[in-house]
């Protein structure tokens, strides 16, 4: 047997509050609600893990939970570390070393803003004196969407797209997020910018970093997730629908955005192709894709680096509506991390959401309502991390 | 008045680059097997690897590659919204950050991928000057 399909993912939980919960919460917190929750809905005890993986946390979390795994990564590379945590735990659990693997995720992006501290499970870039940091430091670059927005105005330039065009890509994911209760921006009632947007509205939110609005960036939310992964014999005796690994590659181009060679590319070319290969599958055959969008230039260039998309055209996936609710391929069902939830790290919700799309269990009233689950039997997921940095890509497929 | 933005520290890796700049020149890291101009500041040459790696006077001139202008920020630079980010292709070879002077950041429209820019030095501290990239041209 081949590497393709020799694990799944068997349950995924989320944390018991997401977004802006009302008492501050820890990362740590934010974790253990999560693992504890996917543990109930498999039916496998905590004390059957035996491979850890966080970004950046394992040793802490596994020491926590009081048990004592045989595998233990802590890659931690920016939001798309999840998706990179499954391709490891995929080979982890093909050469024989473990049984059950723990990708986990709790980030109190929304949470640390009022206690004052970050609490754990930040992205593991260069540090303040490497020489790439000091090369851009004095230059008043302040966070992602400063950087984000030089990739925008390059894709403008050399393929005519407009601004206006990624405006598409906010209005389609907020009209997924209506249909997710869960959604930070589900409603006018959720929140007072929340329910359906317009282009409109989203060209005139605030300026944050030009040709970047409010709305072209994502939120900043707190969020626990926790997938469990087992080898097939387990998958196949649980309660809970198992959803094939058929296909996992990571790469990267830069750590830091001035190494960035061309700015209207990423590394997911690469990664994905890793992925297509292992899973004897192409672009045509994705049914679903879930597509990490801290802005929105970065799933419609993603769309393009794993071939859902020509180069250059990958708005047009959201502009002329394949993306939306009844399109030939949905993207970001969940709301994505414009309009449901992005804690820092996005790739957790991805993996969650890709999850439920496959084992049919995306309406279950809570995490959505009717008309959010697809009939995917396919999903590319891609997380992106750092400055367009690292990226991981899976290809998963629901069981038979 | 004092520079209130940030002051990078310079290193051992980093300080002949800095001790240029209080020259006036543009130094930049080059690898003496293969040639190649290389930016940030390395250890080993990212091209072929080698070690061998000596400082050249750049020759301060570059184009835009691409930029932004930046609505938010904090620190000194929180007061000196709008402005404009840019990273640099060096006519040498690889790429600069970069904060743009000579353009206004209420008109990005009027900014130009590709034209030409000059690099010009400020002050920040004592012995310390950063190095800032002026339109010149089409
Ligand atoms: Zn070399």
């Amino acid at each position: 047997m081949g590497l393709s399909k020799s694990a799944a993912i068997v349950g995924a939980a989320e944390s018991n509050e997401i977004g802006y919960p009302e008492v501050p919460k820890t990362s740590l917190e934010l974790h253990i609600e999560a693992i504890k929750n996917v543990s109930i809905q498999t039916g496998i005890p905590i004390s059957a893990i035996d491979g850890i993986f966080s970004a950046g946390m394992s040793s802490e979390i596994a020491e926590h939970l009081g048990i004592h795994p045989k595998y233990i990564d802590t890659t931690s590379v920016g939001g798309c570390s999840f998706e990179i945590h499954v391709h490891h735990a995929l080979l982890a659990i093909f050469a024989g070393v473990i049984d059950v693997a723990l990708v986990t995720h709790g980030q109190n992006g929304w949470s640390a803003r009022r206690i004052g501290h970050g609490g754990g499970g930040g992205y593991g870039g260069a540090g303040i004196t490497s020489p790439s940091v000091q090369m851009t430091i004095p230059y008043g670059f302040s966070g992602a969407p400063s950087h984000y927005s030089h990739v925008m105005v390059r894709h403008n330039h050399l393929y005519g797209s407009t601004p206006e065009d990624f405006a598409n890509v906010a209005v389609v994911t907020r009209d997924w997020a209506t249909l997710n209760p869960r959604a930070v921006m589900f409603s006018e009632e959720t929140h007072e910018f929340g329910g359906k947007i317009t282009t409109e509205t989203v060209n005139n939110a605030p300026m944050i970093s030009w040709p970047l609005t409010m709305l072209h960036c994502c939120l900043v939310t707190d969020h626990g997730g926790a997938v469990l992964i087992a080898r097939p014999e387990i998958a196949k005796s649980l309660n809970t629908k198992p959803v094939w690994i058929a296909g996992a590659g990571e790469n990267m181009s830069h750590s830091n955005m001035l190494e960035m060679g061309d700015f209207a590319a990423t590394s997911a070319f690469a990664s994905s192709k890793t992925a297509y290969e292992m899973a004897g599958l192409g672009p045509a055959d994705m049914e679903l894709a879930l597509l990490y969008d801290s802005f929105t230039i970065t799933p419609a260039l993603t769309a393009e680096m794993v071939g859902l998309a020509p180069r250059g055209e990958g708005h047009l996936l959201w502009k002329e509506g394949h993306a939306a609710k009844g399109g030939r391929l949905p993207i970001n069902t969940n709301g994505g991390g414009l309009s449901f939830n992005h804690s820092g790290m996005y790739g957790m919700q991805l993996l969650i959401e890709a999850y439920r799309q496959l084992s049919g269990t995306a309406e279950d009233g809570v995490n959505g309502i009717a008309g959010k689950q697809t009939n995917a039997a396919t999903c590319i997921v891609n997380g992106t991390g750092g400055s367009l940095s690292t990226t991981g890509t899976l290809i998963l497929v629901a069981d038979d | 008045m004092t520079y209130d933005k940030p002051v990078p520290t310079p290193s051992p890796l980093t300080k002949p680059f800095y001790d240029g700049l209080k020259e006036g020149k543009l130094m930049l890291p080059r690898c003496q097997d293969c040639n190649r101009v290389h930016w940030y500041p390395r250890y080993i040459c990212p091209f072929c690897h080698s070690i061998n790696i000596a400082w050249i006077q750049g020759s301060g001139e570059g184009r835009i590659h691409t930029f932004a202008v930046q609505h938010r920020a904090s620190g000194g630079w929180a007061k000196e919204v709008p402005f404009v980010t840019a990273f640099i292709d060096l006519n040498e070879g690889d790429r600069m950050a970069t904060v743009l002077r000579g353009i206004d950041p209420a008109v990005p429209s009027a900014i130009n991928i590709g034209s030409k820019v000059r690099v010009e030095f400020e002050k920040a501290a004592q012995d310390i000057y950063i190095p800032f990239w002026r339109v010149v041209g089409d």
